[in-house]
C-alpha cells in the first residue's frame, strides 16, 4: 500500500524520548507547575496512551512533543535530536478537529502539502487519504456541513497526508458518540498497522486507552507526574466491551480515581468524599472532560 | 416629490450627481480599505503598536469625520483631495479596528493546527490569519462603507461640488422642497442598496460558512 512509501527510508530507531521534562506557566496568581520531571521512552511504532485528570498537563506535554511549546526544564528528543520547533513529521490532531472553515474538505486535507508539490500531485495524495477515512464522496463539502465524526476523519486524513512518523492525538474522539468512536478506533488501528507510525494518544476515557494502547501512562493530578505505567498485553484488534479490556480498565481506573479525588477536593475546596457523594461510576465510563 | 424625482432623472442632474458621488466614494473607500486593513494587521500583529497607537485609533474614531474638513481644506485647499481626506478619515479607522479585533480573536487552535503542519512565516498570515479574520474584516468593510457615505454627503453639503450633497444644497437655495426630499430619497436608496445587498450579504455568508452564529 502507498502509505508505506517513504517511512522505510527514514532513519531506523526513530525513538521518541521525553527526558525529565518540566513545564511552568505564569498565571495571574503566580507560577503554576504544570508538569514535573516527566520521563518517557517511546519506541518507534509504539501506540502510547496518556490518561489523567483534566488539567494535569497532558495537552501541554503533547504540545512539547509537537514542538508547539518548549519545556521549562528537560528535553524532548526524536531519534536523538532535540525537538525545538514544530515539524510536519510530528502532527497533532486536536479534539476540536481544528479544520479550516474557509476551505472545503479536500483543500483542508492538502493544506500542509501546498508549498511542497503541484496541485495534481497533492490532490492525488489527499484523495488517497480521504478515501482511506471513507470520505471520498465529500471532498467538496464545507466544514460546517460535516458531522463531528466526519470532522475527526478529515482531521486524520489531513495529518496522514503529511506522512508524519509521529501522530499526536489530543482527545480526538472525546466529543463523539460511542458508536462512532468504536468505528474510529478500528480505523485508526488499521491505519496504524499499515503505516507503522508512532502514536501518542491522550484521552480521559480509560477503556479507550486500553482498547488502543500498547502502553498506558496514568498521570497524577497537577503537577503532572507519571503515576503508573501499564503494559497492555492483549491481542489486537480488541473489543472495548470485552472482559479483558474491562478488567484492565478497572485496574487503571483505580489509579486514576485517587487522582481525580485529589483534583475534586482542590476544585470544591472542602472535605469532599467521592464515596459519600456517590459520584463514582463504573470503570471505563467516560469521565467527561469536565472532571 | 415623485415628480421631482422623475424630473431630476430626466434632467440628468441626479444622474450626474450620483455618478460624481459614487465615483468619489469608490476612490475614497478603496483607499480606506487598503489603509484600514493594513493598519489593522500591523496593530494586531505588533503588541507595541497596539500599546502606543491602539487607544489613539479608537479615540479618533469617535470624532465625526466632517470635523476633519477644516483641516483638510487648510492642507489641500478646497478641492477633491480635501473631500477624499474626509471620506478616508471617516472610514479607515473603523475598518482598522474591526480588522484588528478579528485578528485578536482568531481561535488559537487554527494557528496551532497550521504550525503543527509545518506552516510558518508569511504563509501563516496569508493562509490562516487573514482568512480566519475575514468575517470580522467584512463587518469592518460594512461599517466603513456607511461611515464613508455619511462623510461624503456631509462633505459635499459643506462645499462646492457636483455630488448629491451639493444637489441638496442647491435645492435649499432655490427653496425647492420636492427636490430636497427627492435627493434625500436617492441618498437613502444608494446607502441601502450597498449596505443591504452587498455588505450585509457578504458578512452573513462569511459568518455562516465560518461556522459563526449571529
Ligand atoms: N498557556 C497557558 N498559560 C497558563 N496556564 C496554562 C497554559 N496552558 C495550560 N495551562 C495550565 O497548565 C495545566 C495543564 O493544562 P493542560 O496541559 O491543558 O492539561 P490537560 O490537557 O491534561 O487537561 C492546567 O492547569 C492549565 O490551566
Ligand atoms: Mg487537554
Amino acid at each position: 500500500m502507498k502509505l508505506k512509501r517513504s517511512l522505510k527510508q527514514k532513519k531506523i530507531n526513530m525513538r521518541l524520548s521525553i527526558e525529565k521534562v518540566s513545564k511552568n506557566f505564569t498565571a495571574q496568581h503566580g507560577k503554576v507547575l504544570a508538569l514535573d520531571e516527566i520521563s518517557i521512552q517511546i519506541k518507534e511504532g509504539e501506540f502510547i496512551c496518556f490518561v489523567g485528570p483534566s488539567g494535569c498537563g497532558k495537552t501541554t506535554l503533547l504540545n512539547m512533543v509537537a514542538g508547539l511549546e518548549t519545556p521549562t526544564k528537560g528535553v524532548v528528543r526524536q531519534s536523538g535530536e532535540e525537538i525545538k520547533i514544530p515539524s510536519s513529521d510530528r502532527v497533532v490532531i486536536f479534539q476540536e478537529a481544528a479544520l479550516f472553515p474557509w476551505l472545503n474538505v479536500i483543500q483542508n486535507v492538502e493544506f500542509g502539502l501546498v508549498r511542497r508539490m503541484n496541485v495534481r500531485k497533492r490532490r492525488e495524495i489527499s484523495r488517497t487519504f480521504l478515501n482511506l477515512v471513507h470520505l471520498g464522496r465529500f471532498e467538496n463539502a464545507y466544514v460546517h456541513q460535516l458531522s463531528g465524526g466526519m470532522k475527526s476523519r478529515v482531521a486524520i486524513a489531513r495529518a496522514l497526508a503529511l506522512n508524519p512518523s509521529i501522530l499526536l492525538m489530543d482527545e480526538p474522539f472525546a466529543a463523539l458518540d460511542a458508536q462512532t468512536r468504536d468505528i474510529l478506533h478500528e480505523e485508526i488501528e488499521e491505519i496504524w498497522f499499515q503505516t507503522k507510525q508512532t502514536i501518542v494518544f491522550v484521552t480521559h476515557n480509560v477503556r479507550e486507552a486500553v482498547r488502543l494502547g500498547d502502553r498506558v501512562f496514568v498521570f497524577t493530578a497537577r503537577p503532572g507526574r507519571i503515576k503508573k505505567e501499564f503494559q497492555i498485553d492483549l491481542p489486537r484488534p480488541r473489543d472495548t466491551n470485552s472482559e479483558s479490556v474491562v478488567l484492565y480498565a478497572k485496574l487503571i481506573q483505580q489509579e486514576l480515581r485517587e487522582e481525580i479525588e485529589k483534583f475534586l477536593k482542590e476544585e470544591v475546596d472542602r472535605d469532599w468524599s467521592l464515596k459519600k457523594a456517590n459520584l463514582l461510576r463504573p470503570a471505563g465510563i467516560d469521565l467527561g472532560s469536565g472532571i | 416629490m415623485a415628480k421631482a424625482l422623475i424630473w431630476g432623472f430626466k434632467d440628468r442632474t441626479f444622474l450626474i450627481g450620483m455618478s460624481v458621488s459614487i465615483q468619489r466614494i469608490t476612490i475614497g473607500y478603496l483607499i480606506s480599505l487598503v489603509l484600514g486593513i493594513g493598519l489593522g494587521f500591523l496593530v494586531g500583529r505588533f503588541k507595541i503598536l497596539d500599546e502606543t497607537i491602539g487607544s489613539l485609533i479608537s479615540g479618533l474614531q469617535v470624532l465625526p469625520s466632517i470635523c476633519w474638513l477644516p483641516l483638510a481644506i487648510l492642507w489641500f485647499g478646497l478641492n477633491e483631495q480635501a473631500i477624499q481626506f474626509v471620506i478616508i478619515m471617516g472610514a479607515f479607522l473603523s475598518i482598522a479596528i474591526a480588522t484588528e479585533s478579528g485578528i485578536r480573536n482568531i481561535p488559537p487552535i487554527y494557528l496551532r493546527a497550521a504550525r503543527t503542519m509545518g506552516i510558518k512565516g508569511i504563509d501563516l498570515y496569508t493562509r490562516v490569519v487573514f482568512p480566519a479574520a475575514l468575517p470580522s474584516i467584512a463587518t469592518g468593510m460594512k461599517l466603513g462603507w456607511s461611515f464613508a457615505w455619511r462623510s461624503l454627503m456631509a462633505g459635499e453639503l459643506l462645499f462646492v461640488s457636483i455630488g448629491l450633497g451639493h444637489l441638496l444644497q442647491t435645492g435649499r437655495e432655490l427653496n425647492d422642497m420636492p427636490q430636497v426630499i427627492a435627493v434625500m430619497v436617492v441618498i437613502v436608496l444608494i446607502g441601502l442598496i450597498f449596505d443591504q445587498l452587498l455588505f450585509s450579504q457578504l458578512e452573513k455568508r462569511l459568518r455562516s460558512r465560518w461556522g459563526m452564529t449571529t
